[in-house]
């Protein structure tokens, strides 16, 4: 390839990375959500469910319960709680295409599902390896219905169907790397961080196997505690750092959002992050206690 | 091309040439003039020749192997950088090293050696042993009054280990544990096998229950011992000696430790937080030790380096923090922290953050600025006045952890009518 063509490759991939993170979304805050609709504030909340129209749910973990709210407009209205003794620790939430909330309850270590009338509809049973050799840190849900489940207790991602069978198992690397979510992409690449080693690793949807998609990235994230995939981008929720950091799906730092504070468009802590389609951004605050929600401006 | 190879040529021939004999060649030295015509200036130096251990080219009175004549621009008129120096005759650290010993990574050469003599073997700066104390005082000092000594240690640290480095096994080690241990200690001989309750534990990590330095206990086993392995009760964790699954254990990861520790983990279990560190991969195996440790409560090491395994992250902030929490300081994390689960936030041992705090400090007991329930933030509605409201538990890069580099700029984010 001659010399010229060659530079000019480079520069436009230069460009065009210049570009993406010229790009990366601004969070700007909009809106927080206090407390339920009779005033009780929320307490430690770390989990938040978005994108089924125009609801949300919050995970009050330190209410032990589930707050069911509208968000419209700009406005969120509504806030009755819900209270399940299924699932009394609720942190970690996500809505599936039938109006079904998926539940991660970290005193029982199980996830559990509650219909659209609020009922408690049994918890997800595993099928295929030992029920008992499986403790869930995370989980998310694909448009297919599958459970995408990372097995703290046997450091793997399982994929599993929506009864609950397995389907596919990804090993994660050991000590010292340490996993606190995962996440998939509509086209079924699995990615998983490492909170521990600042590291995000993948598997596209036919591999057998995680490979390292992004490392080194500690100077950038504390300890991550939570991962969504977005139009094209990871988000990590820098739960020790207290911001959001943007990568590219090949890996990419686009940049980092929000920093420690008490006041609203700061975080403490912070906890699950679900992005909508219509581009906002709700992030439980965890120990602000409240939900925040942002506009996502390029 | 080919110019390419004959440069490539002279380079390799260069290189194998000896420094001295380079150097010789470079300034155009008289046979027998370099060292002797520095010696006439340098007078005191030749008390160096006269010592035990002399470096060859000072031997050789080649002083420009090392040193510029003229000028330099490093110090001691050195030809080079003092690390490229030594590494020009000595590459002490092989590619793909498992190990490597911290000055050697670092080429820090002087700090173990004299470049030009020294009353010791190798022109160490130091007798062996106290030399490697310098560093390893905590090490040796135990050793030394260790009431079960190992041989070796006593013959001298390079016995087991490489002062440079290991290409095949951690700790600057000569061979991987278990292959150094049996060297010596013959895993075919009855008295072992019995000294091991009729296990196999020649493929086993004999570190794991022995301190290979010395230690109080008979057969050098650490001095923190769990319980059954000092009743030699191996078989209440472990399949039966000479079973076919051989030393395995006999359940895995909690269920094991749950037959002895039942009301333990039960009540680990029962809080709201389960450190994830508990429930991941081998469990209480991630902090813990089965066998035998150092440290109280059979940790795998103390607790700042068990936690940093993890939280690396805080581990590096607090140590760039120019004011520190005093537990933090003392690497003491489970002064606040419950290692194992809770119901409070951060694994908080006490319920909130004014008890964890006034646990030592009772400030609240006097004088202090108003906090508690009934103490709103004016920050944020869902939040009250804790000692977390101005300062962070680990330490900040300002005095008394405060949150703000002056104490004004810290109240006036509450106190907004003060704001200049």
């Amino acid at each position: 390839m001659p010399r010229d063509w060659k530079i000019s490759i480079g520069f436009a991939a230069l460009l065009a990375a210049a570009t993406a993170r010229a790009q990366a979304p601004v969070l700007t805050h909009t809106v927080s959500i206090y407390e339920d609709e009779k005033g009780q504030p929320l307490k430690a909340p770390e989990g938040v469910a978005c994108g089924d129209g125009e609801r949300l749910v919050v995970a009050d973990t330190g209410n032990g319960r589930l707050l069911r709210l509208l968000y419209r407009n700009g406005v969120v209205s509504g806030g009755t709680p819900l209270v399940l003794s299924q699932l009394p620790y609720p942190v970690r939430l996500q809505l599936d295409g039938q109006g079904v909330l998926w539940v991660l309850d970290r005193k029982v270590r199980r996830i559990g599902r509650v219909d659209a009338s609020g009922a408690f509809a049994g918890y997800l049973e595993v099928k295929g390896v030992p029920p008992e050799s499986v403790v869930p840190g995370a989980f998310k849900l694909d448009a297919g219905g599958n459970v995408y489940l990372l097995d703290l207790a046997g450091v793997r991602a399982l994929v599993l169907d929506a009864s609950g069978a397995v389907q596919r198992q990804l090993d994660l690397p050991k000590k010292p790397a340490f996993f606190t979510d995962l996440a998939v992409d509509p086209a079924g690449t699995v990615y998983a961080v490492d909170a521990s080693g600042g590291a995000v690793w993948s598997a596209p949807k036919a591999a057998k196997a995680f490979t390292l998609l992004a490392k080194g990235l500690k100077d950038n994230m504390s300890f991550p505690g939570s991962l969504t995939v977005s139009r094209g981008r990871l988000y990590v929720v820098d739960q020790n750092g207290d911001g959001v950091v943007v990568l590219g799906l090949d890996g990419t730092y686009q940049g980092r959002q929000l920093g420690i504070g008490w006041s609203e468009g700061l975080v403490y802590y912070p906890g699950q992050l679900c992005l909508d389609e219509g581009g906002s951004a709700f992030l439980a605050d965890r120990y602000n206690n409240r939900v925040q929600i942002f506009s996502m401006k390029k | 091309m080919r110019s390419r190879i004959a440069a490539l040529l002279v380079t390799l021939l260069a290189s194998a040439m000896p420094t001295a004999a380079l150097a010789q060649a470079k300034f155009k030295l008289k046979p027998g003039a370099g060292g002797q015509a520095c010696l006439e200036c340098h007078g005191a130096f030749a008390d160096q020749l006269r010592k035990a251990s002399v470096h060859t080219p000072v031997k050789a009175k080649e002083c420009t192997g090392c040193h510029n004549p003229h000028a330099s621009d490093h110090k001691a008129l050195l030809g080079a950088d003092p690390s490229r120096s030594c590494l020009a005759c000595h590459a002490m650290v092989p590619e793909g090293a498992k190990s490597v010993h911290q000055p050697a990574a670092e080429v820090r050469c002087t700090g173990c050696h004299d470049p030009h003599a020294s009353p010791n073997k190798f022109n160490l700066v130091k007798p062996a042993g106290e030399l490697c104390a310098s560093c390893h005082a905590k090490l040796t000092q135990a050793a030394a009054k260790a009431g079960a000594k190992h041989r070796p240690v006593e013959q001298g640290c390079t016995t087991c280990h490489d002062p440079h480095a290991s290409t095949s096994a951690p700790h600057v080690l000569k061979k991987a544990v278990p292959a150094l241990c049996v060297g010596c200690h013959k895993v075919d001989k009855p008295v072992f096998a019995k000294r091991h309750f009729g296990y196999d534990v020649s493929k086993s990590d004999c570190v794991s229950c022995h301190d290979p330095h010395g230690s109080s206990r008979r057969g050098l086993l650490y001095d923190k011992v769990h319980s059954p392995v000092a009743k030699g009760m191996c078989s209440q964790c472990h399949q039966a000696p000479g079973s076919a699954a051989g030393f395995q254990p006999k359940q895995a990861g909690v269920p094991l430790c749950q037959t002895c520790h039942g009301p333990k983990v039960a009540q680990i279990l029962s809080k709201n937080r389960v450190h994830a560190a508990a429930l991941a991969g081998d469990a209480c195996l991630e902090c813990h030790s089965p066998h035998a440790s150092k440290v109280k409560g059979l940790l795998r090491a103390e607790p700042a380096r068990t936690c940093g395994s993890c939280h690396g992250d805080t581990m590096r902030r607090t140590a760039a923090a120019a004011s520190k929490h005093q537990p933090v300081a003392d690497g003491d994390c489970t002064s606040c922290h419950d290692p194992h689960s809770g119901d409070a936030p951060l694994l908080f041992a006490k319920a909130s953050v004014l008890d964890t705090c006034g646990g030592c400090h009772d400030w609240l007991k006097h004088a202090s600025h108003p906090m508690g329930e009934k103490v709103k933030d004016p920050r944020n509605r869902n939040l009250r006045v804790d000692c977390l409201s101005c300062h962070r538990g680990h330490g900040t890069g300002y005095k008394k952890m405060l949150l703000n580099a002056t104490q004004t700029e810290m109240c006036t984010k509450c106190h907004e009518k003060y704001q200049r």
